[in-house]
């Protein structure tokens, strides 16, 4: 196995020479150099909101990749993952505060995370029975486009059933762990920044893990590249699709959960977290997982640098102009190729 | 079904000319008297027909682009928001007449419209909605950070076009905008560009082999359908009055394409006609159950999941399977007219 992970980052280094790699570079370029002008707390800021962002859009290149979805309601699912958050912390802080002792103290956010993905995987598969399947049993053709209204009423529906049930309020915390912040050279992390961050980290690592070495995570490659190449083989195509509809609103849901310090729980958050996961898709190439983990980190690094630089409130429109730019030189993407798939049509 | 040798009485040539049947003119002179009529002479009723012209409109615009050349400007409500503040920044700041200021708008949506064309040109669907989307998006920033020239969220005051508290002469005139959009979009579609546009949505590379010029067709569409939009913008903020950069957001843009969907795509009259009573149901649903917020915005998401699913052709479909179809003479007149490609 060893061997294998050093031959597939050989391969990794090879492609450097292409945009790809040029736009690495470019990036760390950027990252160092703003680094060394207005101090470290960029390169944190950068790195934890570009883990998550890594999280929402795999999630969303996925159903892309995989179930030809363009999804617009991938938001709602970072919003359920923050409202799950909201209320199993608030139980556990409450149980915490009169047990001061237990363990929870430590777990408790770590519980929280699992139970958003959870509660988000199921979410994901009520989606995909309830209503991708339904469609995808009735017509197959200009799927593409009904799929993308589909999941427009889809987001219409969660964000005001939010508000119907839960309320329009705020529901934030105000952090998972307490105590001083960490100090590294300089740079003070808050600690929930650290757990963010490590929390995506793991994440990111295992999913990779997955999608590469497990049986499984071939079978949805397989499925991404030929639909039909797939069931020949014998793979069962509407458990993969299920699988891989919970996976990806799981990801989103774990984010949602895991900024819920930054973001507090009310009804459309989702709408900058879909916003940002679209830039990084588009970006990366429709459908390329692993090109959106690299694109999440340099769409953090515009958005950081554009609000340190030009204000807050810009960070929508320069890195939206930025990658109307990029398109028009590149529209497969960065890390796209030239085949065309389904989502071309 | 009818060839045209035959020859017409002048009501059925008006009809022809105008496209519409007998059917949508009969509506539409229910909705002309309709602000006469005791129920719906008061102000908020009057109100709430101004916004589902508006919407009506709208809709009709954006199928011309979505129904025919299948590609979802999913930035429409920018474009629109960018003809109302080119429109109320003329007005306001040079005082230029409201009348000519919409013209500007409908202009500005037009050169707007122009550029997204020829940028989405190399790009199909999915991106080519997605670009328009961010161009939406980049344009909403920018009337919310422009606060020197926009007023940014603090909202902008504009002068209202007729300079009456009542709201009758707004809607009339949006009625005619409405007929005067409707006529003009299906005008098109009945020459060979609107063939070509409809080659276009179908199947691209087919229609490039058969000799169409995609570039011309797509960028055309797009510069008629955002011109358009400008238009409705500038008259969206002469009869607000206040303009913020909330009119951009993609949640509006999101209304539009449901009304589109649901009347039917590729139809133009679909979405005008659904549009009514889809926004008489929403107003009357979200007054009388105030306590629940939302309740409206939940069933109207179900609703274009359903149509999406069971009925993706929309009204119109149902309309011309179920009533068009039917044996009775009369009943044919009224729902066919003569010619039979018409409303």
């Amino acid at each position: 196995m060893f061997q294998m992970i050093q031959k597939s980052f050989w391969e990794q280094v090879r492609k450097f020479n292409s945009l790809a790699g040029i736009s690495i570079i470019i990036t760390i370029v950027v990252a160092l150099a703003a680094t060394i002008d207005r101090g470290g707390y960029l390169l944190v800021n950068t790195i934890v909101t570009g883990g998550m962002l890594a999280l929402v859009s795999m999630g969303l290149a996925l159903t892309l990749g995989v179930l030809n979805i363009p999804m617009f309601a991938h938001g709602e699912f970072f919003m359920i993952g923050t409202l799950v958050g909201y209320y199993v912390f608030n139980a556990i802080s409450a149980y915490v505060g009169s047990h001061p002792e237990s363990s929870l103290v430590f777990w408790g956010p770590m519980l929280t995370i699992v139970a958003a993905m959870i509660i988000g995987a199921v979410a994901g598969v009520i989606t995909e029975l309830l209503i991708f399947r339904q469609l995808r049993k009735r017509s197959r053709e200009n799927w593409v486009m009904n799929a993308f209204l589909l999941t427009v009423g889809l987001s219409v529906v969660l964000v005001n059933g939010h508000q119907l049930f839960f309320g329009a309020d705020f529901k934030g915390i105000v952090g998972y762990y307490s105590g001083p912040s960490l100090a590294i050279m300089d740079v003070y992390i808050s600690r929930d920044r650290v757990f963010a961050l490590i929390v995506a980290a793991v994440v990111v690592a295992l999913f990779w893990f997955f999608m590469t070495y497990t049986r499984t995570g071939r079978a949805i490659r397989a499925v991404s590249q030929d639909e039909t190449g797939a069931l020949i083989v014998g793979i069962g195509l509407n458990g993969i699709l299920m699988l891989t509809m919970s996976l990806s609103c799981a990801l989103a849901a774990i984010a949602g959960a895991g900024l819920l310090f930054m973001y507090p729980s009310y009804p459309s958050i989702g709408l900058e977290p879909l916003y940002m996961a679209w830039f990084v898709v588009i970006l990366a190439g429709l459908g390329n997982v692993l090109g959106a983990v690299m694109c999440s980190f340099m769409v953090a690094l515009l958005k950081v640098l554009t609000i340190e630089y030009i204000g807050s409130g810009w960070d929508f429109v320069v890195p939206s102009i930025l990658i109307i730019l990029i398109l028009i030189f590149k529209p497969s993407g960065i890390f796209g190729s030239e085949v065309r798939g389904v989502l071309d049509k | 079904m009818n060839n045209s040798t035959q020859t017409l009485n002048p009501f059925d040539k008006l009809l022809d000319l105008t496209c519409f049947t007998p059917l949508g003119l009969l509506s539409l002179l229910v909705l002309a008297i309709l602000p006469m009529v005791p129920p719906f002479n008061q102000e908020y009723l009057i109100r709430w027909l101004i916004s589902a012209a508006f919407i009506a409109s709208m809709a009709i615009a954006f199928d011309f682009t979505a129904g025919l050349i299948n590609i979802v400007n999913f930035g429409y409500c920018a474009i629109m928001g960018l003809g109302a503040y080119t429109s109320a920044i003329l007005v306001e700041r040079l005082g230029l007449s409201p009348w000519l200021g919409m013209l500007a708008g409908g202009l500005a949506a037009a050169g707007m419209g122009l550029m997204i064309g020829m940028i989405t040109l190399r790009l199909r669907g999915i991106f080519a909605a997605c670009l328009a989307w961010f161009f939406g998006l980049a344009l909403m920033g920018l009337a919310t950070k422009l606060v020197w020239l926009t007023r940014g969220p603090m909202g902008m005051r504009v002068d209202r076009l007729f300079d009456t508290p009542s709201n009758v002469p707004f809607y009339y005139l949006l009625l005619a905008m409405m007929v005067i959009i409707y006529i003009t979009c299906k005008w098109v579609t009945r020459t060979h560009m609107g063939v070509a546009f409809m080659a276009i949505g179908q199947n691209m590379e087919a229609a490039r082999t058969s000799g169409i010029d995609p570039v011309f067709y797509r960028v055309s569409n797009f510069v008629l359908s955002c011109a358009i939009g400008g238009v409705l913008g500038g008259f969206y903020a002469h009869y607000y009055g206040i303009l913020t950069p909330d009119i951009m957001h993609t949640s509006k843009t999101v209304e539009v394409l449901a009304v589109a969907y649901i009347g039917g795509r590729g139809s133009l009259w679909g979405g005008a006609a659904i549009a009514f009573p889809f926004i008489f149901a929403m107003e009357l649903i979200r007054s009388s159950l105030s306590d629940l917020p939302g309740i409206n915005l939940v069933l109207y998401g179900l609703l274009l999941i359903m149509v999406m699913i069971y009925y993706p052709g929309g009204f119109a479909q149902f309309f011309n399977t179920y009533f068009r179809q039917t044996g009775n003479k009369m009943a044919s007149y009224l729902f066919n007219g003569v010619a039979a490609d018409t409303k």
